[in-house]
Parts: structure tokens; sequence; C-alpha cells
């Protein structure tokens, strides 16, 4: 074996080096904006300083929001005994492929609900299954022996106490996520505040200076929520790192807790909230397929199967093209995040964090800065191929959802015994052999689920679908053109659609998982 | 702790091995489409896709071009294709913008974005609504107009404002809507106001407007959708949301309406085609705006849900008053000077932010 395959930094190093590729060109612009220097002061005006303070306090109660609904639907779900378990594991995550608008339209016809406070509901019922999601997976490694000791010393009481405990790093991960992704969206405070009473977002701010002719004025807005998405992200890995419970490694999982007399009780609850964060909202979405006024022609039932008819005739090769550049993105993400993931695992303390965060600056830039700086940085002479082709959208893409999959991975490989590591590294492994056999292979799963989520936010992403010429003709810009235009039953059934195709191998991955845990 | 035994091992790696297979399928049949597709004209439309798309697929039929289209969505949150196009004009891509409205267009103007595109067919096109310069083309117009439903009116026992202006009066303002001057035709309508009754009147009228019951909304889809819930039973919107609003079987009615007492006239914007400047193609584009402003198009998108307003004298629709009223024939229309409008549209945009974005 050549001496370099056994050495890590040749591999990490070359990752970094793919990733910062990915990311420098239609980053690099906005960071040089946010670096020269004013950006902060900007929130000495008292108007822009209200809006900014009134965004992070909405993103706050939204972020807890998810965690009050999204952690006891992880407990529920995958570690107790309720009706329809596996069931409501599958479809919690489903909310996270529909466009949150569309889940804000859905709340608003059923229950009249709108203004700010909706806005922070809405938003915080969709971003749920984050904290949900994250702490799934870390239920479902809980050590068993803890959780049985818990269950005799204490009863469930304590045994919920201990799975909390073990699910609480990854919960404050999610929090944060759930804070970013509420503070930098806009279509649903919109929305809201158009319906009921008024009021702005800091992202509106944003997106009214891209507007501008000076792409260095929309930078320079853009720059506070950066800076904010980054400490928000910093100081919840601290507090994962400070109070987060060290998975104790054991071969043997903690099973599903029962309930006792009180299952109708825990199945409701659980069905409960799933219910809130997306059976109500896809129920008023599915009425909307053939709701029509009093004059139209047809039924419902007719009308919703126009609705879907023109979905699947006038979308079929948008979502064609937007699961070909997602996958694109996903296979790139696949390679590139097992070697990412472990370095972040890795660097421990202060420099561990600052690492994690610099790595979510992709992320945490508004798509538009972002689209913006690709555009800057490919549109040249020379490059029209690679500018309007496929090629520029997959590493856009890649390098914009790339921290998702890295922090996903980088969480389950945390829980990977450092002992099992080193013992990889004493027995002579190259480095890929050992990031395959010690960390990638035993999370097989979360490393398909990584690059699946990646899949997710591409084909959802919008603002760079309208920016880049190989993204344009997309489903994202037909939904939403369909939805500027008032086309009510194509855009519930186009939204449907997708997120039907989204889901389908998701649940086809999970049933087989499923069956090979009762294989094994 | 030991390492994974063997067989764990061989599972795990056998399992990898099956996942890489259909990855490896799927690079094979993603991987020949990095390259950009070859094409003969590249059009940014900012225009309903689902009219847009056939009449850009008619066009190629009709030339045997290959057309290369971009589409827009509008929506508030989104940065389009004028901010794509301005951030291209180093190394444009597009040929022609087919824009949905006028603002824009005479922005990209302004800003040596676009390049002169005469030729017969758009000297065919009324004088209002070309560029003197040639280079822009206005054509199948929306208007700005009252949308209710007559059974609230009556069942509030309320009337409609008699003008534009009048919809913030106490009498009116309870019972009716319109989007925020932010972006698309309404920020359009109130720069138009603005250089026609003066800024000052007009940015008085808005801070005033919002001291009165009078419903703002996020935009012009979303007042129309309002008003078919029975929120209230009006609003200020355009002519193709509100024959949305009657495709989709709400017993609606449309009034077309002067501005104040004084300023007489609808509102119109039309649609508008242009060449950007160092088009790679513009024999092409040429074409293409050329076949976009020819009668045909223009009844095909008059005939469409969205009822496009004609305004190529040779399209002769023969339809009645009541099928689709058409300007000068069944209502005045109001006299702009876009040139000025879309001035005033770029130094009063930031007055409407601040009075709207808090």
């Amino acid at each position: 074996m050549h001496p370099l395959l056994r050495r890590p930094a040749v591999f990490q190093g070359l990752a970094a080096l793919v990733a910062l590729g990915l990311v420098i060109g239609p980053l690099g612009p906005l960071l040089l904006a946010v670096l020269r220097g004013d950006a902060i002061t900007q929130l000495g005006d008292a108007r822009v300083a209200l809006v900014f303070w009134r965004s992070v306090w909405m993103a706050a109660l939204s972020a807890g929001l998810a965690v009050l609904v999204g952690l006891p639907l992880a407990i529920l779900a995958h570690r107790t005994r309720v009706w329809g378990a596996e069931l409501l594991a599958m479809l919690t995550p489903l909310t996270l492929l529909l466009p949150p608008l569309l889940m804000a339209q859905g709340w608003n016809g059923l229950t009249g609900w709108d203004g700010l406070w909706a806005s922070v509901f809405v938003l915080g019922m969709c971003y749920a299954p984050l904290p949900a999601l994250l702490a799934s997976r870390a239920l479902r490694t809980q050590s068993a022996a803890a959780h049985e000791t818990a269950l005799l010393m204490g009863g469930r009481r304590l045994a919920l106490r201990e799975m909390v405990r073990a699910a609480r790093p990854a919960v404050i991960l999610g929090a944060s996520l759930a804070f970013l992704f509420s503070i930098t969206d806009f279509a649903v405070p919109d929305y809201m505040a158009a319906l009921g009473e008024t009021f702005g977002v800091y992202p509106g701010h944003v997106y009214t200076h891209f507007r501008d002719d000076d792409y260095w004025s929309g930078a320079r807005a853009a720059a506070p929520l950066v800076l904010l998405c980054g400490l928000v992200l910093y100081l919840g890995l601290w507090a994962r790192d400070r109070w987060g419970a060290e998975q104790i490694g054991s071969e043997r999982s903690a099973q599903p807790m029962s309930w006792g007399k009180h299952t109708t009780l825990a199945s409701v609850l659980a069905w409960a909230l799933l219910g809130l964060t997306l059976l109500a909202p896809l129920t008023r979405i599915v009425y909307e397929l053939g709701v029509a006024g009093p004059e139209a022609p047809g039924t419902w039932g007719s009308r919703a199967g126009e609705s879907v008819q023109a979905a699947l005739d006038r979308g079929r090769e948008d979502i064609g093209r937007s699961f070909r550049n997602g996958a694109l993105a996903g296979a790139l993400a696949l390679l590139l995040a097992p070697v990412l993931a472990h370095v972040l695992v890795r660097a421990k303390g202060w420099r561990g964090r600052l690492l994690m965060t610099l790595t979510a600056l992709p992320l945490l830039a508004p798509g538009v800065g972002y689209g913006m700086g690709a555009i800057s940085f490919a549109n040249r002479p020379g490059w029209t191929e690679f500018y309007q082709g496929t090629g520029l959208v997959v590493v856009v893409f890649a390098g914009r959802f790339l921290p998702i999959a890295v922090f996903l991975l980088a969480e389950r490989f945390r829980s990977v015994p450092r002992s099992r590591d080193d013992a990889a590294v004493v027995s002579g492994l190259s480095y890929p052999r050992r990031l395959i056999q010690v960390f990638v292979a035993p999370q097989l799963s979360a490393w398909l689920l990584a690059a699946g989520l990646v899949v997710v936010f591409a084909v959802r992403e919008l603002d760079l679908a309208i920016l880049l010429p190989g993204a344009n003709q997309s489903a994202a810009v037909r939904y939403f053109n369909a939805l500027h235009f008032a086309r009510d039953g194509f855009v519930a059934a186009f939204g449907l659609l997708i997120a039907v195709l989204l889901f389908l191998p998701v649940m086809a991955f999970a049933a087989w998982n499923s069956l090979r845990r009762r294989d094994d | 702790m030991p390492l994974p035994g063997v067989g764990t091992l061989v599972a795990n790696v056998s399992g990898m091995r099956a996942t890489l297979v259909p990855l490896l399928a799927l690079a094979a049949w993603t991987l020949p489409a990095c390259g950009g597709a070859e094409h003969d004209l590249v059009v940014y439309a900012s225009h309903d896709k689902e009219h847009s798309e056939p009449i850009i697929k008619m066009f190629e039929e009709r030339t045997g071009l290959k057309v290369h289209a971009q589409y827009d969505v509008e929506q508030n949150k989104t940065v389009g294709l004028v901010n794509r196009l301005i951030a291209e004009k180093d190394n444009p891509y597009a040929d022609v913008f087919w824009n949905n409205e006028i603002a824009h267009t005479i922005r990209l103007k302004k800003m040596g974005l676009t390049q002169p595109a005469e030729s017969d067919a758009t000297r065919v096109m009324p004088a209002e609504f070309r560029d003197a310069e040639g280079h822009w083309v206005g054509f199948a117009a929306r208007a700005r107009v009252f949308m209710y439903s007559p059974e609230l009116l009556a069942e509030r026992n309320t009337e409609l404002p008699p003008h534009v202006l009048a919809m913030s009066a106490a009498e009116f303002a309870g019972h009716g809507g319109l989007a925020r001057p932010l972006t698309g035709t309404t920020l359009t309508h109130f720069a138009v106001l603005s250089q026609q009754l003066g800024r000052e009147r007009v940015l008085q009228w808005l801070r005033d407007s919002q001291e009165t019951e009078l419903s703002y909304t996020n935009g012009n889809a979303t007042v129309m959708k309002r008003v078919t819930q029975d929120d209230f039973p009006w609003c200020l919107t355009d002519t193709d949301d509100a024959a949305a609003a009657v495709a989709n079987g709400y017993p609606m009615k449309i009034v077309y309406p002067h501005q104040t007492d004084e300023v007489r006239g609808t509102l119109l914007i039309p649609n508008t085609a242009c060449m950007i400047a160092g088009s790679k193609n513009p024999e092409a584009a040429q074409q293409f705006i050329d076949f976009l402003i020819s009668p045909e198009v223009e009844e095909y998108l008059a005939k469409s849900r969205s009822k496009q307003i004609p305004l190529n004298p040779g399209v002769d629709l023969q339809l009645s008053s009541e099928e689709l009223p058409l300007p000068y024939r069944d209502y005045e229309v109001l006299a702009v000077d876009w040139e000025a409008a879309a001035e005033e549209l770029e130094a009063v945009q930031g007055e409407f932010q601040k009075l709207f974005i808090q």
C-alpha cells in the first residue's frame, strides 16, 4: 500500500479543496461584501433594527415550537410502541419536502389564521421535522443498557428523561437549523403579513436590496443575517458540546418502550403531532385540487382529476430535470460528505465548532446572493457551455447543500467510539478503507439520507433555479410561476406530485431498512 | 473497543456496493447532460409560463429555430430575470426579454442593456406603446381595474369607489384592498400616479391610507383571492387576475376606473419585448419579437385564460363589450409618458419601501 493512502490529511485536504472549489465562486463575492466593513452599522437605522430583531425573536419562537413538536414526535415514533409507529416515523420528514408557502396556504385555508403569530406557528410546524429527524437518529442508537436501567429504576418517567438526554445534542443542532431556516424564510411571513396585520421581516430587507442594481448593496444587507446565523450555529454547537450526553457505545440498541394502558393516549398524541406538522395542511392542499367558485363547471372530483392531469402533462419534464440536477448534487455530496464529516468529528473544542460554522456558510448565505455570486463568477467569455449547462447547476447546488449532508453525517459519526477508529489505524487500514469500514458502512442509511436531503433541498430551491440557466426549467420555477398566476388546482396537484416523487425513494428505503432489521 | 467482526464488515461493504451500482447508473444517465443544450435563441420570459411556453413552441415550429427559454416567478421573495440580465451585462446570455410589464424594460434601456429592434411589424404598433428609439415594443396589455363581488357589495350595502384615489375615503376603505406598491404592476401604477399627480401627494395618500381600514396584500393574486373568499367586496387588481377569478367560477365583475376626478382613464400596462444589447443572435431575436407582437399571438393571449388586451390594430377579435371590453371602444385609457414614469419609479421606489417594509 502506498504510504500516502494511510495519510488522512491527503484525502481530507483534497475533499476540503473540492468543497472550497464548489463554493468559492458563488460565495466569494458575497463574503467580500461582508468583509467590506460597514455591514453591521446599518442596524443603527431604527427601522432596519426593528425588522432585524423582530425576525430574530420570531425565528427563535419558531425553533422553540419546532422542538416542542419535533422531539415528542421523534420519541413517540422511534422509541415507544404507538399505533403505526413505523408509518409515523416514515411520514415525519415529509413536511420538509413541501414548500413552506404551500403549508402556509394550507393552514390559512384551514383555520383562517394570519399575521405574525400565524407565521411563527407555520414555520415552527414546517421545520419541526429537523429536530425530529436528528433526534430520531440519536434515539435509535440509544444504549439498551442505559434505557433498561432507567426503566427499572424510575419507570417510564425516568426512561423518557433518559431518551431526552440521549437526544439532546441532536435536538440542539436541529433547533439551530430550524432557527436558520425560519429566519431566512421570506415567503411565509410575506404571505401571512399580506393576509393579516402588516409586519416586515429582515429577509424582505435583504431581497429588496438585491433588487437594486448594486450587488454589493444586497450583500451588505445580507451580512448581519449571515453573521447572526453563524453565531447561532456556533452557540448551538457549543451548547451541544457543553450539555450533550456522550453516547455510550453498545452493540445492542434499546427496544421501543411500551405505554401499557396509556397506549391509546400516546398514539393519539403522536398522530395529533403529525397532524400539526403534516396531515392537517396536507388535507387542505388535497381539497385545493378541485376547489372553485360556485359557477365553475364540473364536480370537485372532475376538477381535481384535471388538475392532477395538468400537473403530470405540463410538469413531467421539469420534474425530471429537477431530479436529475438534485441527484447529481446528491451524488457529489455522497463522495465529499463522509470525509468532511470525519474532519469535523475529529476537530475538538472551539476549533471544531468554528470549522463547523464555516462549513455552514454556503447554507447561511441568502439563495439570491449565492446565485448572483455564481453568475458573477461563471458568466464569462469562453465559459458559455459550463455557464448554461448542468455542470454549473450541480456545482452550485452541491456546494450550497453539502453542509446539510456533512452535519447529518457528523452527528452519526460522533456516536462511533474513538477507540474503533484508533484500532483501524493500528491495524494499518488505508484512510479510505478506514473511513468506509468504521464510519460509512455502519451508517449506510444516514449516508444515503444525507445525500437524499441534498436532493430534496436542491429540488425545492427557487432562487438559484431562476438565476442559473441550466436550472431554470425546473419544478420549482413552474410551481412558483403557477402560484403567482393563481392556478390553485395546478399548484396543489403539482406540489403534491413533487412531494410524492421525493418521498417515494425515502419510503422505499425506509421499508427496505425495516425489512432488513426484521431479518436481522 | 474491537473492530466490527468480519461478517459485519462484509455485510456492510456489500451493502455499499449494492448502493453504488444505482449511483453509477445515475451518473451514466446524467453526465451527458452536463453541457449546455444547443439553441439558436435565448428568451427570458416573465409572462405566465402556461401561455408563454406554447407561444415559444409555436415559434419553434414555424421557424425551425431552437429556443432556450428561461422563466420568472415574479414573487416578492425572489429576484428575477431583470436582475439576472443586469448581473449578466458584461457577457449577455439572453437575446430577447419578454417582460410582462414595462417599467423594468425601460429601466434596462436606460442602463444600456437593450438595443434597437425595429421592423415593419413593430412600426404597426400604436406609438404610445413602443419606444421612439425602437428599444422596446408593447403588446398584450393588462388593465388596472376594480374587481368586485356584486353579491357582497349589496350585502354590505356599499358601493365601489368612483376612482382609484377614492379607495382610502372613509366610506370605501373598510370594504376593499390592493397590493402593496413594492413590485409588479402595482408599483408601476403608483409610480405613474406619482409622476402625474406629484410625488408628495401620492406618498401622503399612501401614508393616510395606512391609517384607514384599506387592506394591503403582497400581490394582485392574493388580493383577488381575498375578494373571492368574501373577505371584502372589491379590490384594485389586474385584468388577468380578475379573469382568473372568473375562470375559476367566482361571480365577479370588473370596472375600468379613472385615477381621480381630474386624471381620466384606466391604466393599461403592456407586455414588452426588447432585444438585449450584445445579443449573439440578433436576426433570430428580431424574428421572435415580430412574432410576439403579431395579431396571431395577441389573439391567442386575448382568448387565453388571462384575457390580455390586444394592442395591435390588426387584431379583430369580433368580441362584444360584454365578452372582452376593449380600450378606446369601451373605456378611456390613461395617457402615460412611460419614460418619465419609469424614471419616477426609480426615484420613488425607496420611499414606498420605507412606508411598507416595517
